[in-house]
């Protein structure tokens, strides 16, 4: 290959050896542990070829159950920050110079601290002993704490909280896109609303939709912090059992397995979603 | 350019003076101590009081003695043992602290060495307690309480009663405490831990379990506020926060007598650094350190030269005969339950 074909290659070079090493191979030697054991009243990893580990998740309605509870409360949370996130992106992208900065910042100021500072913030302010139940309590409106936390909707409020500015920043590019006058235009054309809505500004944001949709499902399905303290035990997700399965039980093999199961899923998943998104996106004939 | 080869010159002759300084250290040094400067022994221990006692009582000794650094890193024994079993043929630990049950798989796993019956520090543990590893300290599994709640010491069956329906709180499984409970409902069932079935119905009539507690202030927060009464509990953790807390209450119950558990000194098998790691296991086994646990944690020393106050007989595990009024569990069983009793666990335990 002459040089000047390979010139635009080679800054892709770090790149791609970075993926390659720290998720490519990492990756693929899970696929392959996924098929080895343990022999019998043994922690070490057997390297015989085993099919075990998938018929065990496949045969026990339990994996299933988490793994379909995890890609539900994923495409929840993807719902739902859609919905909580157009608002915010229009008001963002309609906002001038320094205010559309400084909304932007205060956006993305609760990804700055991370996972787990906001779930433990969660938990000071709905935990049993938290904020919100002590004021009930000195209000006398309860005298037994309300049980926010430990399930799904205390998981949900959690990962929506996390992962809401996944969503709004891509809808912000894509909205800021969108030429102000083009609805009016369409609606002086006689388009109804609705109609705009549907011809207009979603195909135009269409790929932002997806995007985000794609980033905050991803992030809530892979999340291990989140359902880890504010599930409490009680809302079992795919992160913690395969921290449970992996770090605690010490049976890699199955944990690969598990990780194998749900990257399938997953894949699957994000492609039925993606293909959802853009077919919406279409413009109508 | 000069300045630049005169920087060069000034590291140089910095390195040059430190260097010469140090052999000279070193060349001070009574000849009877081996050299192990530039070495660093890796320790992997839980944190808290248990790292602060033994930076006090071993690492500081240890490197005053040696040369050599101590690098406490620190976790659960799950993190541990990961560690352990996946550097299994390059190990960067040289020592890892576990539990009674899990030191003796992961010496037939072959990850650490059997006890050295000749070591002189063997020969001070009680009898018959080495097993996997070296005996570390003494511990029970009792009843941490909230006495607004629970106005006399309960026993284990108390917490079955329905006044405290939702308001028992458990640690995360898998874990010794967590399999101390299921062989304590076992024996409330009639039967002991080998009938699972039996252990974990009598478990989950305990449900909805308050909370899954993965730390005392939090469970003691919990116990404050009135939402959690009881959580079963390493005795040694919670007697030591009971002098800050006068709320909270723990106690050895009687029916069936608290289980027994047990922290362990492991050496890794095939560590960078054995000499080292046989030196820390004398001062962390000796008399100083196992005072200190005693005195401040309320661990039970396993070192048979340990005088423990005679104030602190009751709240301390200190002889074999006390050991005999614990309740010993086939560990040996239960660790080969591990994988299907988390998988239980998670659906009839934590489940709905």
């Amino acid at each position: 290959m002459p040089l000047s074909r390979l010139l635009p290659i080679i800054p892709l070079a770090p790149a791609c050896l970075l993926m390659g090493v720290m998720f490519l191979l990492p990756f693929g030697m899970v696929a392959v542990t996924a098929f080895w054991g343990q022999a019998p009243g043994s922690w070490l990893v057997d390297e015989a070829f085993t099919t075990r580990n998938f018929a065990r998740i496949l045969a026990d309605p339990y994996f299933v159950l988490v793994i379909g509870r995890t890609l539900r409360i994923g495409v929840e949370a993807a719902v739902i920050c859609l919905l909580l996130g157009l608002p915010v992106a229009s008001v963002i992208v309609r906002a001038r110079g320094q205010v559309r900065g400084l909304l932007l910042v205060l956006m993305l100021l609760p990804m700055v601290c991370g996972a787990l500072v906001q779930t433990l913030g969660m938990l000071n302010l709905f935990g049993l002993a938290g904020v919100v139940n002590g004021a009930l309590k000195q209000l006398g409106l309860i005298d037994r704490s309300i049980r926010f936390l430990g399930n799904e909707t205390g998981v949900l409020l959690g990962l929506i909280q996390a992962f809401l500015p996944l969503m709004v920043l891509p809808l912000v590019t894509v909205l800021g896109r969108i030429p102000p006058d083009l609805p009016a235009a369409a609606a002086s054309l006689g388009a109804s609303r609705l109609r705009v809505l549907q011809r207009i500004m979603l195909p135009l944001a269409g790929p932002g939709i997806a995007a985000g949709a794609i980033l905050v499902f991803s992030a809530s399905v892979t999340s291990f912090v989140t359902p880890q303290i504010l599930g409490q035990g009680h809302v079992q997700m795919f992160g913690p059992l395969v921290y449970q399965q992996a770090a605690l039980v010490l049976d890699w093999p199955f944990a690969s397995a598990l990780c194998v199961v749900m990257l399938a899923a997953l894949a699957l998943a994000a492609a039925l979603l993606a293909g959802v998104a853009r077919l919406a996106a279409r413009p109508r004939a | 350019m000069r300045l630049r080869s005169k920087r060069a010159w000034r590291a140089v002759r910095r390195a040059v003076f430190w260097g010469v300084l140090g052999l000279g250290l070193i060349g001070a040094r009574p000849a009877s101590a081996q050299d192990f400067s530039g070495k660093t022994l890796v320790v992997g221990v839980w944190g808290g009081d248990i790292e602060r006692l033994i930076r006090e009582h071993v690492v500081a000794a240890l490197e005053k003695e040696t040369g050599a650094k101590v690098e406490l890193l620190l976790g659960g024994t799950g993190d541990r043992l990961a560690k352990i079993y996946a550097e299994r043929t390059h190990p960067t630990m040289d020592v890892a602290f576990l539990n009674i049950y899990e030191s003796p798989q992961a010496l037939k796993d072959g990850v650490v060495d059997a006890p050295d019956p000749s070591a002189p520090y063997y020969k001070t543990i009680w009898p018959g307690m080495n097993n996997g590893c070296y005996a570390m300290s003494l511990n029970g599994l009792g009843i941490a309480y909230s006495k607004k709640l629970v106005t006399s010491p309960p026993e284990w069956a108390d917490m079955w009663k329905p006044a405290y329906k939702g308001k028992i709180a458990l640690p995360p499984y898998p874990g010794s405490e967590d399999d101390g409970v299921l062989a304590v409902a076992a024996r409330l069932a009639g039967a002991d831990e080998h009938s699972a079935d039996k252990a974990f119905s009598k478990l989950a009539e305990l449900k909805p379990i308050a909370t899954t507690y993965t730390s005392l202030d939090q469970v003691f927060g919990l116990m404050g506020s009135g939402e959690v009464a009881m959580a079963p509990m390493i005795g040694g953790y919670a007697m030591a926060a009971l002098k800050k807390d006068p709320d909270i209450g723990f106690v050895y119950p009687k029916s069936p007598g608290p289980v027994l558990v047990r922290d362990m000194l492991c050496l890794v098998h095939n560590s960078p650094n054995p000499e080292l790691a046989k030196k820390f296991a004398a001062l962390a086994l000796g008399v100083e350190l196992q005072t200190a646990y005693a005195t401040e944690l309320y661990f039970g020393p396993t070192n048979m030269n340990v005088k423990v106050p005679p104030a602190m007989a009751n709240d301390v595990i200190a002889s074999p005969e006390q050991v005999k009024s614990l309740l010993t569990l086939d560990w040996p069983y239960i660790i080969t339950q591990r994988a299907a009793w988390t998988d239980r666990w998670n659906k009839e335990i934590l489940g709905d």
